[in-house]
């Protein structure tokens, strides 16, 4: 049984190829300006890696993500709160809540102890706390996001940044600059602005351990640091890359769709 | 043309032929914000009454101008096309205090900022209780005793006594119709989605009364015939404050949810109770118009209102609750939280979702309720 599950994101498309609840293969990519691209050249990649040529060789394909109406050759679509959800707690299943920072939203995802989501949250459509945000903010201190994410850990004394507007915290960055306040301390109060954010909708989701984090801000370690302070408590890593959880969830959902397919003929 | 059909078109208008040629006849329209303002006044006076919306509005410019981003956008919408003279078909407005940003658009009208058809215009400011009581309900009565007699000044019409008791006979046969269309809606394959229900109960504001009786009792034989739908996921019940956009409730449709039934401004709540046939009429209009069994949620007795959705979500065996908010709205705030919490105390799935007037972040409300409706899993 070889399934697959696509996450079309609003920045990166991911793609992950499951045999009998195993990866085979996964892919991360930028997306392109059409979802149907994004997806098409995703599942492509994973299915290269493992020797696929043909779409007709995956049994089942689950879609998911921002873009997941508009993946051609998937058999469902499932939204990126359950594939989350299913994706985790498969990996860990310890976690109650995830955080999932991706390009242009956030949401926070509570599990009971099944791995079933009974409660979830989502940023409106503002860039505050996203990916699009901490691009936008290294561009303005003139850093990759590499180099903003380690350069936050040196931080001596965190400058304040109180606006949640993507648009009004970079000229509170251009200000800070200008009275010579140090990058690092700066890059770190970036963080901490999107941590305080992120600990408002843990706490509305009930903040249940074990907490992780995934999307590609799970890659941020300064953020990470910052927000375990916060929330004072550590963010249990999962072992596969975070920004693919989505897409192993719609993976495990296209095998479950088989199998109850198949007990019940 | 279906009567459904008929009927359900006439919410994507602001205006539509039958205020056209009501007004042809030289009838007059008045319009009303707000459920607690008693419809069978207006009509005895010969008049038709339409319930304010803003549909067609493209932006709030011009609303703007006197409201701000704090005011919600159902009323900043509504000033905007009342500013492009969108409503010219009106010949007065009555309004309450629901909440202040429908009194403080308002004053816009009372400050004469709005171009209207002939000066003074008729407005006319309702004060509502906001407690149920007996001091409230004899302080009701003479509010809806002023509003008859400010209509027969303005208007100079007599309002008579068995005008009203026709009139009061009127409005509750459209009530039973419509509760028996809402009886349809229980079935295991409800007739009706709930997308064609908001339509109906729209129209039924929109136009005069007999004729959306005689249209809606064709309705109900058209769908009496009709396969129900049997392929939803999940049963919903949907809540909330103003709601006057059909696409709204077909993108939840779309998802796989059905909404069987509501508790909406434009809804449920504007039909539900009927107005005491035999007692004295205004005594009767002031004694259903404040006691209702569903108030809206400017009233204080929330508790009253909280086992009303909580029975109702019963009696149409709802699998989830969605409730709908604008933003900015402090009724509905409250009340959302309220509903929230006592539905999943009772093991009923609820979701809130924030929304704007005009439909915006499409992706975002389809993700919500995809995840919401996958999360009932049924």
């Amino acid at each position: 049984m070889i399934v697959a599950g696509c996450d079309v994101g609003s920045t990166t498309g991911k793609a992950v190829i499951m045999n009998d609840h195993t990866i085979a293969s996964y892919t991360i990519m930028w997306c392109r300006p059409r979802p149907e691209e994004t997806a098409r050249i995703a599942i492509n990649e994973v299915m290269e890696k493992v020797g696929l040529s043909s779409l007709e060789e995956l049994d089942y394909i689950v879609g998911t993500g921002y873009g997941r109406l508009k993946i051609p050759f998937a058999n469902e679509n499932i939204s990126e709160i359950t594939c989350h959800g299913v994706g985790a707690h498969w990996l860990r299943n310890s976690v109650r809540t995830i955080i999932d920072i991706g390009g242009q939203d956030l949401k926070v995802i509570g599990l009971d102890d099944s791995g079933r989501v009974i409660d979830f949250v989502m940023n409106d459509k503002c860039a505050a706390g996203t990916g699009k945000f901490l691009e936008n903010m290294a561009r303005a201190l003139g850093l990759t996001l590499e180099e903003l994410s380690t350069i936050s850990l040196e931080a001596t004394n965190p400058a304040v940044i109180t606006s949640q507007c993507s648009v009004f915290a970079e000229s509170e960055v251009i200000t800070l600059l200008n009275e010579g306040e140090e990058v690092a301390n700066i890059a770190n109060g970036i963080h901490a602005s999107i941590a305080s954010r992120l600990v408002t909708l843990v706490r509305r989701v009930g903040a249940k351990n074990d907490i992780t984090i995934a999307g590609g801000c799970a890659k941020n370690a300064g953020l990470i640091d910052v927000l375990e302070k916060r929330l004072d408590t550590e963010i249990v890593r999962l072992p596969e890359d975070p920004q693919i959880i989505g897409a192993i969830g719609a993976a495990l959902l296209a095998t479950e769709r088989l199998e109850r397919s198949a007990s019940s003929k | 043309m279906t009567a459904l059909e008929e009927l359900t078109k006439l919410a994507d208008t602001l205006t539509n032929p039958y205020i056209e040629r009501w007004k042809e006849k030289g009838g007059k329209v008045i319009g009303y914000y707000c459920c607690y303002c008693p419809e069978e006044i207006i009509h005895a006076a010969g008049m038709l009454p339409y319930r304010m919306r803003a549909t067609g509005s493209t932006s709030s410019e011009l609303g703007d101008v006197y409201a701000s981003s704090t005011t919600c956008t159902f009323c900043r919408h509504c000033l905007d096309q009342a500013m492009r003279g969108e409503y010219k078909f009106l010949d007065g407005l009555t309004t309450l205090h629901g909440c202040d940003h429908i009194s403080r658009t308002f004053d816009a009208w009372r400050y004469g900022k709005v171009p209207t058809p002939y000066s003074p215009f008729y407005l006319r400011l309702l004060d509502i209780p906001f407690k149920i009581e007996a001091l409230s309900l004899e302080w009701m009565r003479v509010q809806v005793d002023r509003f008859k007699r400010s209509l027969e000044e303005h208007f100079q019409v007599k309002i008579t006594d068995e005008a009203l008791r026709q009139s009061i006979k009127t409005y509750n046969e459209k009530r039973r119709l419509l509760k028996s269309l809402y009886e349809l809606r229980k079935k295991e394959a409800p007739p009706i989605t709930g997308a064609e229900a908001l339509g109906i109960v729209i129209a039924s504001t929109s136009m005069p009364v007999e004729e959306f009786n005689e249209q809606l009792k064709k309705m109900l034989d058209e769908v009496n015939g009709r396969d129900g739908f049997s392929d939803y996921s999940a049963r919903l019940l949907l809540a909330g404050g103003e709601l006057d956009d059909r696409a709204y409730i077909e993108l939840i449709e779309e998802l796989g949810g059905l909404v069987v039934t509501d508790a909406l401004c434009v809804g449920l709540r504007q039909f539900w109770d009927l107005v005491d046939e035999d007692s004295e009429p205004i005594a009767a209009l002031a004694k259903r118009y404040l006691e209702r069994s569903i108030s809206c949620p400017r009233m204080v007795d929330y508790q009253r209102r909280l086992k009303f959705i909580s029975d109702l979500a019963k009696e149409f065996k709802v699998d989830g609750i969605i409730v709908q908010r604008l933003k900015m709205c402090d009724n509905w705030g409250c009340d959302s939280a309220l509903i929230q919490r006592r539905s999943r105390k009772e093991g009923t799935p609820c979701l809130i979702l924030e929304r704007e007037y005009l439909m915006s972040a499409v992706g975002q409300m389809r993700t919500r309720v995809q995840a919401f409706l996958e999360t009932i899993g049924r």
